[in-house]
This record gives structure tokens, sequence and C-alpha cells, in this order.
């Protein structure tokens, strides 16, 4: 929203006072400005001068050359505007005159000698038109600077709209206007306006609303005055400029009157054309409608929709866009004015809806306080009166006033004041700054007794806190001096979970060179069928921008071949990892359950699928070895659930019977869609689970004093034998002296050992009370191969 | 017998002096002090010089025993460093600037900037919770005092889902279940994910990520949110941030602020970062609303507390100069590797 320093000036004085230091502290105590620009001061030496005679310039069709009287002396101008006229009043940059900061030269056009420019409005910065030359009224003396005629200098500054969105009283330059006199201190002039009371004998405008709500009615209130003889046609210059220095377009008289209305006290005005609608009803509409508004525009209106009727016929979107029909014509005298509220969050729906978000739409959705119809139109005459003394009345002051906001008391402490803001401010202070934002205050001993008034009551202010806010900001944050507050100290309870995450990506990111990535949560529905991947049915977004992607996702492994199949396009290489959200719906109405999953994958294009098995392996043992230091089990999973997960080498991860997660070779479809010349591995792994397990407190093992032997054997079993059932078997072979087995490893060759494969595990033995005896070792070595040999594994020869 | 010591003396030192490795020093104390060494056979012989003399032979070539041995230590001595200086001058030069293999991964730059955050805090006692991604409407927005008829319900900014839930618009939809779960005084931070309904470009994200804090005790005023803030701020930027607060609307505190941070990367001079406006607008904070508060089950009368939030992916944008938002969610590991581990 732009305010015009100028307009402010109206109801505040502002003089000796420093207007940028001003707008600083307007951002720092009410709302944020996001930038200020000067208007008109680039504009120097221009005057009215008057044109003398008008002739046409041979061989052009657009040119004339003028005579014009300055006042000082009588000047040649040529001046291709179409409405030139011998005695026009019109706008002149003289010789040595700057417009828009440009100096103004002599200049040759058609061969003929220019000694100054007659100025559009356009050219003067105050409109967009450039139709043509500017004509000033008659009464207007030669000579005079234009500054001394239209008010051109001013400052603008623009402020945040969306920092007004809880001040519904901002949204017009008398609201402003009253922050200013807070922040300056000084006072507010009281709104000028029509006494309305002096038209109470006139007729009574028919004005109906339909309340289908009691509680929530849509219309809380609608007032109206008829006014005929409206004859002038143009707005004057003053409001004219405010109103296109504030960003809106000067259009007629009543039109620019209504939205001059609306900048000053924030309150949206329609006129109607009296001759289409000389009463009013408010009701929604019974079924679907097609409507034409007033930008010519035809729209299908919801059924309920909140319109304005003239009897059985609607004119208007309440509070939204007056109808094509009903506006006001060139020939429009007499007009029938509406000053209404009405819901704002019907309001927002409906011009949300219609795509029509006007700037009423955009105030009363705010929530304006109804006592301003009122004062709108009694604040409407009194200007119109002004600009078109002609005018006369025939109708009282007509209004239906359905629903009133209830009065808002707040009793409040000085001293709780004082320790909300960690201040102690003076009691003048206080009760100077609630009096200028126009709050009415009683005050006994510390005691504050706060009457709201109703244009901050509509929803912004409403306790204690709020006035905490409007004293505190009024003083200046900046005023306030840090200070720290002596809490309790209590030592931070460190979240395991969390640890365990960190812990985990840290080994990752060192020990693997995995790389951590953020995804979305929901699923890449075009990749999948891109890529063959088949995802369970899950909970969905119902309004996503993209309708595709609107499955929240149940597994990480998805997200995490996206990654796979984006690298792998430029890398041999890749390790990724995402701490990440799955989600599983019941699709029974009720809340999601949410899980932390840890999903990793690996793809190479020079190892092999058992290396990186055996890599993913290593991650699930260390990160659940280094934080619990517990024990991982790995099963193959007989059956799978997934069509990513390889139906051979897909591995269950456990620990003790609790499943945790899994590690699964890419099936090769799917692969092979990603990259057919690498090798791919996933990880899943339940974090949540894994962070609720208790973790096992390292134990001590003293070390042996007594020298430990090693010996190796290299055993040959048959092919299927897991590595896990020679453990067995080791475990299980009574050694005495057993200290710690390794696996050095496994050779398999299919001619030399056809069905069979080698392992060769290196044992290491040792007392603690002894040295080992040779016999000793031998007896040991001889346990464990007669154990293994039990069930047909033997030593390799 | 005493010239024989001595020319054999005269011969080893002669003999010594020309060898040149260690193989012929040891022929040279094989043939001098060995078994059968000319030195030792002179000892083994003493028996056979006259008495009167056999002490001061033994004595003597007992002397040039030891002088040989020493000879012959010496020699090894020199042997052994002439050997290490060849080595090394004959050693492979490496070549340093090739490059390799440091097998490093990397964190993603939230995680790396939320860690450090978090550090911060839990050293000033906040206490790190965790919130869900998929909240219920009374969490994201009803319990911090969003009323019904306030934008942010409407369904254009959220992401609504088919079981009335929806994806949390806000870290402070935490903000109910931890005062529950705390009860007072209450000091804690929840950094989270954080969605919205919007069209993705260069400085809009649907996915991004925050950090809300809130601190409730009794008599916290204004002033100890402002220290407050300014001591969190000087930690995240390691330098004394100048801060300054203006009024800001938030539902869920009253009054709301917009804390703005003097760029601590121009000083305020005007660069990139702050678009040379010298202040950045970098965190939205407040007094804990009293409905929020009582909502939590927290006496306003007694407590009142403040929140604040921070833009976890926007602070990790500045740390890095990453200049498309978009880059956080790309899985991209050509930008992501970039930011390592710290």
């Amino acid at each position: 929203m732009y305010i015009s320093i100028n307009w402010i000036k109206d109801f505040v004085d502002l003089d000796g006072i420093d207007v940028e230091k001003l707008i600083y502290k307007f951002t720092m105590s009410t709302a944020e400005v996001e930038g200020i620009e000067k208007k008109g001061y680039d504009v120097n030496g221009v005057i009215a001068a008057q044109i003398l005679s008008v002739e046409n310039v041979e061989n052009s069709k657009k040119l004339h050359k003028l005579m014009v009287d300055t006042g000082k002396e009588k000047i040649q101008v040529i001046c291709g505007a179409p409405n030139v006229r011998e005695g026009a009043k019109v706008v002149l940059a003289t010789v040595g005159s700057t417009i828009a900061g440009q100096k103004i030269g002599k200049a040759t056009l058609a061969g003929l000698e220019s000694n100054g420019m007659c100025l559009s409005e356009k050219e003067l910065g105050i409109s967009d038109d450039h139709s043509g030359i500017m004509i000033l009224d008659d009464d207007v003396k030669i000579g005079t600077d234009i500054k001394e005629i239209i008010p051109i200098e001013d400052v603008i500054y623009e402020v945040d709209n969306k920092s007004l969105t809880n001040r519904p009283d901002l949204w017009g330059h008398y609201g402003i206007a009253r922050e200013i006199a807070a922040i300056t201190g000084r006072k507010l002039k009281p709104l000028q306006v029509e006494d309305l009371r002096q038209y109470q004998k006139l007729e009574e405008l028919s004005i109906g609303v339909a309340v289908e709500d009691d509680d929530n009615p849509l219309c809380l209130r609608y007032s109206s005055m008829r006014v005929e003889n409206v004859t002038k046609k143009q707005s004057s210059w003053k409001m004219k400029v405010r109103l296109y220095y504030c960003g809106m377009r000067s259009i007629n008289l009543l039109a620019d009157m209504t939205n001059y209305i609306m900048m000053e006290l924030g309150q949206p005005m329609h006129a109607f054309d009296n001759r289409i609608v000389d009463s009013v009803n408010v009701k929604t509409l019974p079924e679907a409608t097609k409507f034409k508004t007033l930008d010519g525009q035809e729209r299908v209106l919801d059924k309920g929709t909140l319109m304005i009727w003239h009897n059985d016929t609607p004119v208007g979107i309440a509070g939204i866009m007056g109808g094509l029909e009903s506006e006001i014509k060139d020939d429009t005298t007499t007009l029938f004015l509406e000053s209404a509220n009405f819901d704002a969050v019907q309001i927002r729906k409906t011009a949300s809806k219609l795509d029509l978000r006007t700037d009423a739409a955009a105030h009363y959705e705010k929530t304006l306080d109804p006592e301003l119809t009122e004062i709108a139109i009694a604040r409407f005459i009194k200007l119109l009166k002004e600009e078109d003394k002609d005018i006369r009345i025939t109708s009282r002051f007509s209004d239906v006033y359905i629903k009133r906001y209830p009065h808002i008391t707040i009793e409040i402490d000085k001293d709780y004041i004082d320790r909300s803001i960690g201040k102690v401010l003076s009691m003048d202070e206080v009760t100077t700054t609630l009096k200028n934002l126009e709050y009415n205050i009683k005050v006994k001993g510390k005691n504050i007794t706060i009457d709201v008034p109703t244009f901050r009551a509509t929803k912004d202010v409403s306790q204690k806190a709020d006035i905490i806010e409007e004293i505190a900001r009024i003083h200046g944050y900046d005023n306030i001096t840090p200070e720290s507050n002596l809490w309790k100290i209590a030592p931070v309870e460190k979240d395991p979970a969390r640890e365990l995450e960190y812990s985990a990506k840290e080994l990752l990111a060192t020990k693997y060179g995995a790389s951590e990535i953020h995804s979305y949560v929901w699923y890449n529905t075009e990749l999948n069928n891109e890529l063959g991947i088949k995802v369970k049915d899950n909970l969905k977004i119902v309004n996503g921008i993209v309708r595709l992607d609107n499955t929240l996702r149940h597994e990480m492994a998805p997200t995490i071949l996206y990654a796979i199949e984006k690298n792998m396009k430029y890398m041999n290489e890749c390790k990724v990892f995402e701490i990440g959200r799955t989600f599983e719906y019941h699709f029974d109405g009720k809340e999601a359950e949410e899980y932390k999953v840890l999903g990793i994958g690996l793809a190479s294009t020079s190892k092999s699928e058992k290396e990186l098995v055996y890599t993913a392996k290593s991650m699930v043992d260390n990160i659940v070895g280094i934080n619990k230091n517990i024990n991982v089990s790995y099963s193959n999973i007989e059956l799978v659930q997934n069509n990513w997960m390889h139906p051979v080498n897909s591995f269950s991860v456990k620990i003790d019977r609790q499943e945790i997660g899994y590690i699964t070779v890419v099936h090769p479809k799917i692969k092979d869609r990603i990259n057919p010349k690498s090798a791919m591995v996933i990880i899943e792994l339940r974090m949540d689970i894994l962070g609720e397990i208790a973790k096992n407190d390292i134990q001590y093992k003293e070390v042996s004093k007594y020298q430990t032997v090693n010996f190796d054997l290299s055993l040959i079993a048959k092919k299927d034998v897991k590595y896990a059932q020679i453990e067995e078997i080791i475990k299980n072979s009574k050694m005495e002296y057993l200290i710690d087995y390794n696996l050095m490893n496994i050779y398999e060759n299919a001619e030399k050992l056809t069905g069979k494969k080698a392992v060769t595990v290196r044992f290491t033995i040792g007392s603690y009370t002894d040295t080992l005896t040779k016999e000793q070792i031998d007896s040991e070595r001889e346990k464990v191969l007669n154990a293994l040999k039990e069930k047909e594994i033997y030593i390799y020869e | 017998m005493e010239d024989k010591i001595k020319s054999l003396k005269e011969q080893a030192i002669k003999k010594l002096e020309e060898i040149k490795n260690a193989q012929d020093v040891e022929n040279i104390r094989v043939e001098y002090l060995g078994k059968k060494g000319e030195v030792v056979e002179i000892l083994k012989n003493l028996k056979n010089v006259e008495k009167e003399k056999r002490k001061e032979i033994g004595e003597k070539a007992n002397v040039l025993r030891e002088e040989i041995e020493k000879l012959i230590e010496t020699k090894k001595e020199e042997i052994k460093e002439k050997e290490y200086e060849d080595k090394i001058k004959n050693a492979e030069k490496i070549d340093i600037t090739v490059p390799v293999d440091e097998n490093l991964g990397s964190l993603h730059p939230i995680t790396i900037v939320q860690r450090e955050l978090e550090d911060i805090f839990t050293s000033m006692g906040f206490t790190v919770e965790d919130g869900n991604e998929v909240e219920t409407e009374y969490n994201n927005f009803e319990a911090v005092n969003v009323p019904h008829y306030h934008p942010a319900r409407d369904m254009q900014d959220t992401f609504w889902l088919e079981n009335g839930e929806l994806l949390k618009t806000q870290t402070s939809a935490a903000q109910n279940k931890i005062m529950k779960k705390y009860g007072t005084p209450l000091k804690a931070i929840f950094p989270g994910r954080c969605f919205r309904n919007e069209a993705l470009d260069a400085s809009h994200e649907n996915t991004f990520f925050q950090m809300e804090g809130m601190m409730i005790d009794e008599n916290v005023s204004i002033a100890n949110l402002i220290y407050f803030m300014k001591k969190l701020l000087s930690e995240v930027f390691k330098k004394e941030v100048e801060v300054r607060l203006r009024p800001g609307y938030f539902p869920f505190v009253e009054p709301g602020f917009e804390l703005d941070i003097k760029c601590p990367y121009c000083n305020g001079v005007g660069c990139k970062v702050c678009k040379n406006g010298s202040w950045i607008e970098l965190c939205p904070c407040g007094m804990i609303h009293p409905n929020v508060l009582r909502m939590g089950g927290i006496d306003p009368e007694k407590y009142s507390g403040f929140a604040f939030g921070l833009g976890l992916s926007r602070l990790a944008m500045m740390k890095y100069n990453i200049n498309d938002l978009r880059v956080l969610n790309s899985c991209d590991l050509r930008a992501l590797k970039q930011m390592k581990i710290k």
C-alpha cells in the first residue's frame, strides 16, 4: 500500500519532522516499509501559460505552431498535441526548466524554433495520460509555478501489505496518520465530516438484508444515502494526483471519490446509478448464475454467493465488484451510495474462487470495523461537496446494522507492563501512547482500564499481550536494553535417537564416502513408471500442484533409486543416503503413522553386487555396532515384498527377533533401466526402532599376559555351506583356549573345486594362566577339525 | 713379534681404507679377529713366546684387537652412513600434486547447519525435540492460534491429505505437544522439515527446513528476548551482530517481531547477501501468545515466554553462498559433495 505524506499532513502536523527518519520509525514501530519515492521534486520552473494563437505547421499533420503567453513574454512553441486551442491555459516547461530531472532546452521541430514544451499529465508525472496536453482551469493566473496550482511534490512510501494483515485500521491514510501521531507524539486532527443529522427528516432508503446465520451474518452492516445533481465529471487535481501517486487511476469524479474514501479511511464504497438501483437487498444466490461485472467480464457465480440485488436482479457481488448494468455512466447525476460491511472470510473465499482480488475485497478480508460505514458516508459527502458544490442530498442516512462487535475492556497493571517489556516506563509515557492511539483509558493507582476503540476491536486487540505490544512498539524495541534473566540451570538431556542419527550420518560420510541427500516425501510417479518401480498405494495429498505426485512415500527405496538414477548419469560410483520419514496409512480416515528410515543406495560400474552387499553389511554392522554395541543378524528374505528387491539376494536385518530393515541387490529389471552397466544395492533401516533399542555397555575383557598362538585352517566345504554354519561349528567345538577367529578368505573356482569352496579361517588361541604347550595347541586344532569333519568340512590339502 | 703386531695394525688400517662395502668389512674382521684370524692367532700362540715377554706381547695383542675392532666399527658406521646417503639420493621423488582419493562423502548442508545450531542451543541449556511431518490441523493451526479465518488455512498454501491431516507448514506445529510434554520452565528447539504448496523457483521450495525454539519461565520479558537473540545470533555468525526488532504479525506470538540483523558479511555496507539493504530479515519471533500457552496447559498469568523461528534452508544458503534454493533438494552430488562434512 502506498502512503502519501501530503495526505498524512491533512491529519497530523509534520512541521519540523525529518520525513525519512519518520518513515524509518514507522518501520520500527508499525509495519515494514518497502520503499520511499519522492514525487515532483524533479520538476522545476514549470508554469501555467496561455495559448494565444494556433497555426498549423506546413507539411505536418500533427504539429502546431503556438504563441504562448508566459506572463512575462510571448514565445513560440511547437506542439504535437491534438487538443491545442486558442485561449487555453496550459502547463508549460520553459527553456531552462526541468521535468523528470531533464533540463528543457530550445528545440527545432520541422525547422521551427520551439522555446518550451506544453506538458501532458504523463510528462508532468501525475498520470499515465498522454493523449493530449493538460488544460488548466480558466481562472488560473498565468506565470504561476505549477506547484502552486497542483500539489505535485510529495513523498510516497510503500508499506508491505503482508505486514498489515492483522491491522484493518491501517488500510487507509487516516489510520496510518493515527500511528504517525503516536510515533511523533503529535495530535491527530479530527476527521472533517458532514453532519448527517441534518438529513434525518429526509426519505429513508429501502435496504433489505437477509440474515441466514445469526451468529455469523455475511453482511454485518449496510448503510446508504442518495445524492442528486452531481454534474462535475472530473476530480480536482489534488485528488487525481493523490490517487495516482498511491497507485490508482483517475476515472471520473464519482469513481475517484469512492476510491479516495477507501484509501483515506479503508472503507470500500460503491456508487450505483440511482436510475437502475434505488433500493437494495442483500442476500445469497439461490443457484449458480451468470453475472457481468463492471470490468465487462461475464462470470459464473456459485450458488450461495452473497449479492446486492435490486428487486429480483443481482446488481453487484457484495464487497468485491459491482455489476456492469448499474455502474455510473456519463449522464448519471443521481447516485445510490453503498457503504457496507461484509464478513471477511466469505469475501476472501468468493474473491479467490472468482480470482477477482479487487481492492475492495482486499480491504474487507482484513475484518473492517462496521462503525466505519457511517463515517465513510459522512466524509464522502463532505468531500463531494468540496468537489462539486451543487450536489443535493435527498435521503436520510439509511442504515441496517446487523452485527456489532462486542465492546472490549482490558484491565492492566503498570507493573505487569514493565515486567513484560523488561523495562520500567513512566506512567505518563504509557498513558500518552494509549491516548494517542485513541484508546479510552482510566487510571487508578497502578491499574489502567482500557477501552479498545472499535477500529481495533474486530480481531486485533483483545487482551493484555496486545496492549504490551502497543506500548513497547511505540516506545521502540531499539530503546529496550537487552537483559539476561537468571534462568534455572539444569543439565540438558541429550536425545539418544538424535545422537544415533548424527553418528550414523557421520560414519557413512567419513568411513564409506557416502553423501547425504534430501528428497521429497512423495513419490515421483512419472519416474516410478519410467523405471518400473511399483509402490504400495498410500496416503495422498489432495491439493498438490503436481497432480501426479500426490502419494506419500511408504518406503525410502524409490527415493534412493531416483537419486542413483540422477547421479549415475555422470558418475561411475555413487553412494547416497538419507534419513527420512515414511508413512503408513490404512485407508480408514485415521491419523497416519510416521516412521524414520535410513535409506542408503550404492551403485558402481566397477564393483560386483557381492562387493556392494558386503559394503552394505559393513555399514549396518557399524551403525548398530558403534552406537548400540549389539550384534545384527542377517537372513535371506524368502518372499520379497517390493519389486525393486532381488528375489535371491535380499536380506533381512534383525536385532534379536526384531526386524529393523533390509539389504537388497536391486532387481535387474529395474537396475537395467537405471543403468545396465552397474551393480546396485539398497539398504533401508528403521532408525526409529533402532533408536529405541537399549545400548549394550562395552565390558572390558582382560588381555592375556601369556603369548597367544595363531594358526590358519584352510577348509573345504560344499558350495552352499554358509559361513555362519562354519562359525556355528567353531563355537560349538568345545575348544578350550579359543580367543578369536577370523575369516581370511573364501576361494571359489569352478574348475578346480567343482561344487565346493575353500574357506580359510585364522584362529587365535591362548590361555590366561599359562603359555600353551605344543600338545595343548595340537589338541585345540584337533577339536575344531573333528567338529568340522562331522559336518563334512575337511582340511584343504 | 712386536714388529708383527705393528705391521698387522698398519696392514689393517690400509685394508680398511680401501674397502667399500659391508661384506669386505666382515671379511677383514674374520681375517684379523675371527677364530683363525691373525690377531687371535697371536693370542693363541702366546704360549710359544718366551716367558718374560709373554705378558707384554699379550697386552699389546689385546690392544691391537681392540684397536682393530674400533676401526672396523667406525668403518661399518661409515659405510652404513654412505648407504643411507645413497638411498636418499636415489629415492623416488613423489609427486605430491597428484590428486588422491580421500574417500570422503558429504553431509547435507542442512544437517551441518542444523547440527551447529543444535550445539549452540544445547550449550545454552535447550533440549532438542523432534516433530512429525504429517500433522493434525489442530497442532499445525488451532493450537498455535491461527484462527479459522486466517488465509494460511486456505487450501492453496497447505498440502492437505486425504485423511484430513496435513504436511506441517511450520515447525510451530510441535509447540503444543512440547509444552504438554515438558511443562515449565521450558527451553526447547525443534528443527524440522516443512511443506508449502508452492511452485518451485530459485527462492521458493515446497519442502524446506526450519528450526523453532521456545523458552518459557516466570517473568520472561521482551528485553530477555532481545538479549537472548543477540547472543544466539552472535554465536551463529561467530561474531558480535547488531540486531533490530520491528513489529511483525504471526498469530502465535503477541507482540510479534521481525528480527533483522546488520548484514554480518559486509557489516551493513551492502553486499550480495543483504541485497544492498544492509539489514537482513532473519527471524520471526515474539512473546508467546497467551492463547498458545493456555492451549499448551500453561498459565499465561504466571508464565511468559518467547518463541523464534530460524530458516535452516536460508542459513545454509547464506553459509555456503548457494543462490538457488532448489539445490538443497536436488540430490545432485555434483552440488552436494562440495559441502563435505563441516
